[in-house]
């Protein structure tokens, strides 16, 4: 605890498996079993998560990009669990979640664009068994427990078949949880005892209003009052994210209702490369924050245990070519037509919107002269 | 070798100020290496690199402010190797094609334009008969779309015609017949070495009326050579007969009458064709067309179809007296269904008419003339024998309706008798 | 009295309405210590202190809801929604609670509440952040509408908006923000419409964003020898449409341009009333250049999207060919 900072948590009912100094700790509710090759897993994907962030920042700033909202400092909170979400779950994502989209295996070209404005969130939700990201905030909380209505309607839970069980994983910020909507969609998701799991990124910032000066009481509280169980973890901890996350995601799939999982972390960047933190809070805050880095803590956890030369130098190659794979795909990704959006607008076009598109291409089809 | 244009950092940015440069001219960069702290209206940023190279010019003075899209560095790319991702790219620089900020709308000129229509009035002058325009612009006079257009067709100046606040396709009207009766001197100055007419109104009326059906209604033709002499010999008769001394009845009379009859079994020829229906009307609205000296006008005689034939002797006689007078009133001549043209008056035998903009028909009565003619007992006798062309809209009738009530028509006149047939 | 750009000059006018009015508050997210994610509040909660510019939690419905319950109070809220799709969650208090409490309670309350919304596209934004919505507040009795389009404007009509007793959407341009012009002392009335720019052979109708691009249409169309006057309506409810009015019975030709989609957009109503009261001065049927009827598309294609230059000198065109082709009319 810092009491100087008003970002620095209440660590007293953290779930925490790992320290920041890479130590691994018990706790008494919850475990991380995993082997090495899971290890380095999520440890992987976390360090190529911050490779897509940071090239997505940097494109932002040569240009390439309108706009990104990096996730520098929550990939333990992302990574750790959407490794918990399986493949016939959903998620619902939000604009920030790049590590959820990694790992549900959405290619990351099709992050960019949203915000080079090439598209409105360019992927198929039932190939990747992802939502496109909501950038009203708070929207996609509704989305989730009508999905999990649904998936109670299709009788698939309850029924200790790991393939066939299913639940929801819906992530918000911790700004979300003063919307309508989220909490309207808590109090959906007691009322019908529903298969979702609601992953608060408490990164501390609501772009520039602190957490802590909103809420009193730690955001997981919010569940009780709902009746809905809540658990409150270290969001830098990539293997507490996991384990609290796989217990939430079972007993939503075994048919016992919702969960609230808060992950406390920090959101090092900015709210989005239009803002400017520094108006806001302190240097000495980030460097606090550094100090608990996600990825670091793996890193030492795994030197402590083993040699990892080869894998480690392997995936800072792969980092890096991913890093030119997203450079020369951002710049080649498809424009979009405006003819073709006019046939967008409804499942079955109406003869006003033909009309419209048709003239829009007349005009375009004349071609532009020299100006003069 | 790139340029580094300077990007729009924050939704709708237009421009920064250069406040450090973090390379300078000779360093080598790689992608993603701070290159420069920049300061626009919402904050202070870094920009990474978008290249690997080397720096062989800043463009901007820290302190400067410049706006959105300005190089503001070139860096050759010295080994491609360094970032095999860039290769497409080439030496061209990226485009700056993303949170460009609002454009600079102030440059003239249009890029995008619809080719110009050959007939198009030129900007703002729509009268020909215009004055200088007042220092001060007035309103425009208030006019109906319709008869706006109409003016502009005519080439009037709404602006000099009389009105009683709006103008009126009447006050047009009286207008133009007013102006022809005094024309214009300009407008009618004669051109050196030639001859100048100035159209009348009723020229420029006609022109409009029929360049609108030649090209709107598919016309059909069809003609037939009749032998009238009944007919001749039944006027001869009428006009000897006490009942009718006053009554200046004509073959053309009879030709009107027998139309009306005709349309009883084929009213198609009168209805008037729209985007969606067929509408066959109630009375039939025969128009005459009359030549007078201002030109071809064409009186309506209405309900046609309810008149006798002294009736319809008396209304055409006085329309056509109007008409020739140029006292005629567009509520005279409106509501045609169908129109006959005698021709014949010229001496003319056949021809083909065009119809009036709205009808389905037109029949073009020739001159009544005697000729040889084979009648019933392969004798040849000289007989009176006339041509009657009917002109119809092949939208709305087929050659049989129009073949039909031709053939009645020419009936009729052969045979007036069968008149009591119908 | 000083150049500046509109943000600023917003920024200048509700620190006169903070010094002139203890009643008036700020709120919004962000608005306080950051200062607005357009800075249009910059500074002003270090000034007047965070009991009077609020940083709200991120919840627009509750927003409005209690800018209600605070206007009850007897305060004056001035309330930010950070960009213009994200009114929609506030959308049922505004329609439902703020524009009718001054006529459900028979007069007895009223709502003077201002509810500024940067508004339109062309910066190269994200989904949801490039929304035209002004129609559906002009739509809603019981609420006005303003949107300034030069910083004079922005200055002075912010300051109007938050005088008013009733509650009033201000619309701000925010692809303008960053454009500067003079601020002069002395207000345009409130609630009127103004000509921009004098022409007498058409005239273009428009506000906010497309002022300056009907501007730069009007000097093109000049060089190209046809003089176009420019109107900004400046106030979309109520409309003042007499200058527009003595206009078209100059012209006799008129296009309306907006950005927002065009189906019952400002254009149709606006064209629906020249329609009534121009009816017999118009050479051609009211032109109209706007989005189109889809949902703001990516931004890589919104200059397509946007009326431009080229888009409204076509109907510029269009309004003296009518009736060339036979029929048309």
């Amino acid at each position: 605890m810092h009491p100087s900072l008003p970002t620095a948590p209440d660590e007293s009912d953290l779930v925490r498996l790992l320290t920041p100094q890479g130590e691994r700790v018990h706790h008494p509710e919850a475990s991380w079993s995993g082997t090495d090759a899971d290890l380095l897993a999520l440890h992987r994907d976390m360090v190529l998560t911050r490779r897509i962030d940071t090239e997505g920042y940097a494109l932002q700033r040569h240009g390439e990009l309108g706009l990104w909202p990096p996730c520098l400092g929550q990939e333990a909170a992302q990574v750790g669990t959407a490794h918990a979400v399986r493949s016939q779950d959903m998620a619902f994502p939000t604009y920030r979640d790049h590590g959820v989209a990694w790992v549900r295996g959405v290619p990351p070209e099709k992050l960019l664009g949203l915000y080079r404005g090439t598209d409105l969130g360019g992927w198929d939700p039932h190939e990747h068994r992802t939502a496109l990201p909501s950038i009203i905030i708070g929207a996609q909380c509704l989305h989730a427990s009508g999905y999990a209505m649904g998936i109670v309607m299709d009788d698939a839970v309850g029924h200790g078949d790991p393939s066939r069980d299913a639940a929801v994983a819906v992530y918000l910020g911790d700004g979300a949880t003063a919307q309508g909507d989220t909490l309207e969609a808590l109090s959906w998701a007691a009322a019908f005892s529903l298969p979702v799991v609601f992953v608060i990124e408490n990164n501390q910032y609501a772009i520039s209003t602190v957490t802590s000066r909103l809420s009193n009481v730690p955001l997981v509280r919010r569940a009780d009052g709902f009746g809905i169980p809540g658990v409150r973890v270290d969001g830098n901890d990539v293997l507490a994210c996991q384990a609290v996350m796989e217990a939430a995601m079972q007993r939503a799939r075994d048919g016992r209702g919702p969960t609230v999982i808060e992950a406390v972390t920090y959101r090092r960047g900015a709210h989005t490369t239009s803002d400017d933190p520094s108006r806001y809070r302190a240097g000495e805050e980030t460097e606090y924050w550094e100090k608990r880095d996600p990825i670091s803590r793996v890193r030492a956890l795994l030197d402590s245990i083993g040699t990892f030369e080869r894998e480690l130098a392997e995936l800072d190659a792969e980092a890096d070519a991913l890093g030119e794979r997203l450079r020369a795909a951002c710049r080649t990704l498809p424009e979009p037509d405006l003819a073709a959006l006019f046939d967008l607008v409804h499942a079955e076009t109406t003869p006003e919107l033909v009309e419209q598109r048709d003239a829009a291409v007349a005009w375009r089809a004349l071609g532009a002269e020299e100006v003069v | 070798m790139a340029h580094f244009k300077l990007p729009d950092v924050g939704e709708g940015l237009t421009e920064a100020e250069i406040v450090t440069w973090h390379v300078a001219v000779g360093d080598v960069v790689a992608v993603n290496d701070v290159l420069v702290d920049i300061e626009t209206a919402k904050s202070v940023v870094e920009l990474p690199s978008p290249f690997a190279g080397t720096v062989t010019e800043l463009l901007v003075e820290p302190g400067l402010t410049v706006p959105v899209g300005t190089p503001i560095v070139t860096i050759v790319d010295a080994s491609v190797t360094d970032a095999p991702a860039d290769a497409p790219a080439g030496d061209a620089a990226p485009e700056m094609l993303v949170g460009y900020g609002p454009k600079d709308e102030t440059s003239g000129g249009r890029r995008r334009r619809r080719p110009v229509a050959a007939a198009a009035a030129p900007a703002g002058a729509t009268a020909v008969l215009d004055e200088p325009a007042p220092a001060l612009v007035p309103d425009r006079p208030r006019a109906a779309p319709p008869v706006r257009l109409l003016a502009r067709r005519l080439g009037v100046d709404l602006a000099r015609v009389p009105c009683d606040g709006v103008v009126t396709r009447r006050d047009l009207e009286s207008f133009v017949r007013a102006h022809e009766a005094a024309p214009d001197p300009v407008a009618a100055a004669p051109a050196a070495g030639g001859r100048t007419v100035p159209h009348s109104a009723v020229r420029r009326v006609t022109a409009a009326a029929m360049v609108s059906s030649a090209f709107t209604a598919p016309h059909v033709t069809e003609w037939v050579e009749v032998d009238v002499s009944r007919t001749v010999e039944l006027v001869d008769r009428l006009r000897s007969d006490r009942a009718w001394r006053d009554v200046p009845v004509s073959s053309l009379h009879l030709v009107l009458r027998s139309v009306c009859l005709a349309l009883r079994r084929t009213p198609e020829l009168h209805a008037s064709w729209g985007d969606d229906a067929l509408t066959i009307p109630e009375h039939v609205g025969l128009g005459v067309a009359a030549a007078t000296d201002r030109g071809l006008v064409v009186p309506v005689v209405p309900q046609a179809e309810t008149l006798d034939l002294r009736g319809l002797v008396e209304q055409v006689a006085e329309l056509v007296a109007i008409a020739r007078s140029g006292r005629l009133q567009p509520a005279q001549m409106a509501g045609g269904t169908f129109t006959v043209t005698n021709i014949g008056v010229f001496g003319i035998d056949a021809g083909t008419p065009i119809l009036p903009p709205g009808q389905t028909g037109i029949l073009a009565v020739g001159a009544i003339t005697r000729k040889p003619w084979v009648d019933e007992h392969d004798q040849v006798v000289p007989r009176w024998v006339t041509t009657l062309a009917l002109s119809f809209d092949h939208r709305a009738v087929d050659g049989e309706q129009g073949s039909r009530f031709l053939r009645d028509v020419a009936d009729l006149l052969h045979d007036p008798a069968l008149a009591l047939t119908v | 009295m000083a150049r500046m750009n509109i943000a600023s000059a917003l920024n200048a006018g509700l620190r006169a309405a903070l010094e002139s009015d203890p009643q008036v508050v700020l709120m919004g997210e962000d608005i306080g210590r950051l200062g607005g994610v357009f800075r249009v509040t910059d500074g002003l909660q270090k000034d007047f202190g965070p009991a009077r510019v609020i940083d709200t939690p991120l919840a627009e419905s509750a927003i409005m809801g209690t800018a209600v319950g605070l206007a009850m109070r007897g305060y004056r809220p001035v309330v930010e929604i950070q960009f213009d799709g994200f009114v929609y969650p506030a959308y049922d208090q505004i329609v439902n609670q703020v524009a009718r409490l001054h006529f459900r309670s028979g007069g007895a309350l009223s709502m003077p509440i201002v509810i500024r919304i940067p508004y339109g596209g062309g910066i190269g934004a994200i989904e949801h952040h490039s929304e035209s919505p002004e129609a559906q507040f002009v739509m809603t009795p019981g609420l006005k509408v303003l949107t300034p389009a030069t910083a004079h404007d922005a200055f002075w009509m912010v300051q109007q908006a938050v005088a008013s007793d009733d509650p009033v959407v201000l619309m701000e341009p925010k692809r303008r923000y960053w454009e500067s012009s003079e601020v002069g002392d002395v207000a345009t009335p409130a609630w009127s419409s103004v000509v921009r720019r004098e022409g007498a052979d058409a005239t273009l109708v428009t506000y906010g964003p497309m002022v300056a691009t009907c501007l730069a249409a009007a000097e093109t169309a000049a060089a190209e020898g046809r003089e176009i006057e420019v109107v900004d309506l400046r106030t979309l409810s109520p409309l003042d449409l007499d200058p527009v009015v003595a206009s078209v019975r100059r012209t006799g030709r008129v296009v309306v341009v907006h950005e927002a989609q065009r189906t019952l957009g400002i254009g149709a109503e606006v064209a629906a009333r020249i329609g009534e009261r121009c009816f017999f001065h118009l050479e051609a049927p009211v032109g109209r250049v706007t989005g189109y009827d889809m949902p703001y598309p990516p931004s890589r294609v919104e200059e397509e999207f946007l009326p431009d230059v080229d888009r409204i000198l076509d109907a510029v065109d269009a309004t003296f060919t009518a009736g060339d082709e036979e029929g048309t009319l």
